[in-house]
């Protein structure tokens, strides 16, 4: 047998953002894999530094487009944290709410994608269809289908007006209906059965090794979930179960996936039934942040997002790090892609939900002064695929 | 100097400044204690390592990493200062723990840490950038 590189990415069908994965293959089986990052980078963290907390907000939501709402969430949570700052009891529900209800899109996001990626279109079209709604109460809710501009460090920015809720209700009522008839349709489908059961599996132990977190981890029996563990916001005011399962394939995350948007839905409808009787007001004054360290989390639909902010008593943090879900996920795909077979590595790739846009935050400065700029990504680009082309083909 | 903390039981004389707050403790330790410390976080009590930030300080380069206790929902953060910034360097604790390849490349990449012991140690985000970064890409002191 011959051994081959097989190069997915940076740009790639299967990849909906600039990612390159080079799979060693020794005939069919994949022996090894190697993963190159670094296509996305945006200088989030060290622009953030330059910012003040609430224009920080509006950065960190636009780390990515489909957890735009976790980063927030934790960015928040961390400045609050330095103080341990308050939040009043009917900003805590609407976090929770807007956090539930991009779980809920995200994971209909992905169930689409896996579709797709397995050759299962139907799949794709219903769970996307089904999304859509979910962003339309987002716009009702919010004024916007995705970054919100709902977070504030010491509660939240807008009310969810009452009129808006038997809306929410309905869609949720729909979406609900609707994840029953896909499980049924798709995790229960046999030939899907067959094609994701026993699909990279990443065991226990190597989920722990790699610290990964979110669905892949939960698949895989590691019990942690941030909703559960530190119950912020709303969390240890409702009631849901957090999905753990054991076998770590492709298969479990899907159900995994499919399981928690049902529980999304259960504590998204709790929220609303609580915010008819909680109280007003929605924001804490907080006037200043002292120096000191905080460190926020949240569950994106991904997995954990780490905020950690160092301040000085001044208006903006001195030191902001963000840890994405995808930054410990991507790696673990070393463990679950040895020795599968070609043709189901890309599947198992996919299975993380990897979000390149959230993995890479950091700064490339070329000179010392400036970031590298748009022009210069499109030459390297172009570079880089030359000389992969030379190395593949001579 | 914070209560004690039956956490960290058997790392007597490792432990130095300590912060504690509502479920979080930074504390700092020696270079040569790390291993130690984190052996005694990831395998001894369970402890899964969120990520670890370095930060560019007065005194020295910062390196704090920053562990979950997910069963309590509490965070143990040793910190290691480096202050001899000629030649920035201390134990990489990727063999102990193979969630901190990715985090320890990246911080060698961007403040020009050394990690003795990395199974990588390459760049994360530039390693076949044509052009390759002369110098730490977001230190702000000359190297």
């Amino acid at each position: 047998m011959s051994k081959t590189v097989i190069p997915v990415g940076p740009f790639h069908p299967l990849l909906e953002e600039a990612e390159f994965f080079k799979l060693h293959v020794d005939g069919e089986t994949v022996t090894d894999i190697d993963i190159d990052i670094g296509y996305m980078h945006r200088g989030h963290e060290f622009i953030s530094e330059q910012k003040t907390f609430t224009q920080s907000i509006y950065l960190v939501e636009r780390i990515c487009g489909i957890c735009s709402t976790s980063h927030p969430i934790a960015f928040v949570h961390a400045v609050e944290d330095v103080d341990n700052i308050d939040i009043p009891v009917r900003a805590a529900y609407i976090r929770t709410v807007v956090g539930e209800l991009e779980r809920i899109h995200s994971h209909l996001l992905w169930l689409g994608l896996a579709g797709h990626f397995i050759g299962y279109d139907t799949l794709w079209m219903w769970a996307w269809r089904y999304r859509e709604p979910v962003l339309e109460v987002f716009e009702t809710i919010t004024g916007n289908r995705n970054h919100y501009g709902m977070m504030r460090v010491g509660g939240v920015a807008r009310d969810i007006p009452p009129e808006a809720v038997p809306a929410l209700l309905q869609t949720l009522d729909m979406v609900e209906r609707k994840m029953d008839m896909i499980a049924k349709a798709a995790a229960d489908d046999p030939v899907l059965r067959s094609r994701l059961k026993g699909v990279g599996v990443l065991s226990r132990q190597a989920a722990i090794d790699y610290c990964a977190v979110g669905p892949t981890a939960r698949a895989s029996g590691v019990a942690i979930d941030v909703r559960k563990d530190e119950p912020k916001d709303a969390y240890g005011l409702v009631d849901f179960k957090a999905i753990v399962l054991e076998n770590g394939d492709v298969y479990d995350k899907l159900v995994v996936r499919v399981l928690e948007t049902v529980e999304s839905i259960k504590i998204v409808r709790q929220c609303l039934e609580k915010l008819k009787t909680a109280p007003g007001p929605i924001l804490n004054d907080v006037k200043e942040v002292s120096a000191g360290e905080g460190i926020g989390r949240h569950e994106a639909p991904r997995g954990e997002v780490f905020h950690y902010v160092r301040t000085d008593g001044s208006n903006r943090p001195l030191r902001h790090k963000v840890r994405a879900p995808s930054y410990v996920n991507i790696p673990t795909c070393s463990a679950s892609c040895k020795g599968i077979p070609l043709a189901d590595a890309l599947i198992t790739l996919a299975a993380i939900d990897p979000c390149y846009c959230c993995t890479e935050r950091a700064i490339h400065i070329s000179d010392g002064r400036g970031v590298r700029v748009t022009a210069d990504l499109i030459q390297l680009s172009r570079r880089k695929t030359e000389l992969l082309r030379r190395e593949v083909h001579g | 100097m914070a209560e004690k903390d039956h956490f960290l039981d058997g790392l007597e004389g490792k432990i130095g400044r300590t912060i504690a707050k509502k479920g979080r403790l930074y504390f700092e330790v020696a270079d040569k204690d790390l291993h130690d410390v984190v052996r005694h976080l990831f395998l001894t009590k369970g402890c899964r390592l969120s990520t670890a930030t370095a930060t560019e300080m007065y005194r020295g380069l910062e390196v704090l990493y920053q562990f979950s206790h997910d069963a309590t929902g509490r965070y143990f953060c040793p910190r290691v200062v480096i202050t001899d910034l000629k030649n920035p360097k201390m134990h990489s604790i990727a063999p102990i723990v193979k969630g901190a390849e990715w985090i320890e490349r990246e911080m060698s990449e961007l403040f020009g840490i050394a990690f003795d012991g990395h199974p990588h140690p390459e760049r994360l985000l530039t390693r076949d950038h044509p052009k390759p970064p002369y110098q730490p890409l977001r230190l702000r002191r000359k190297p």
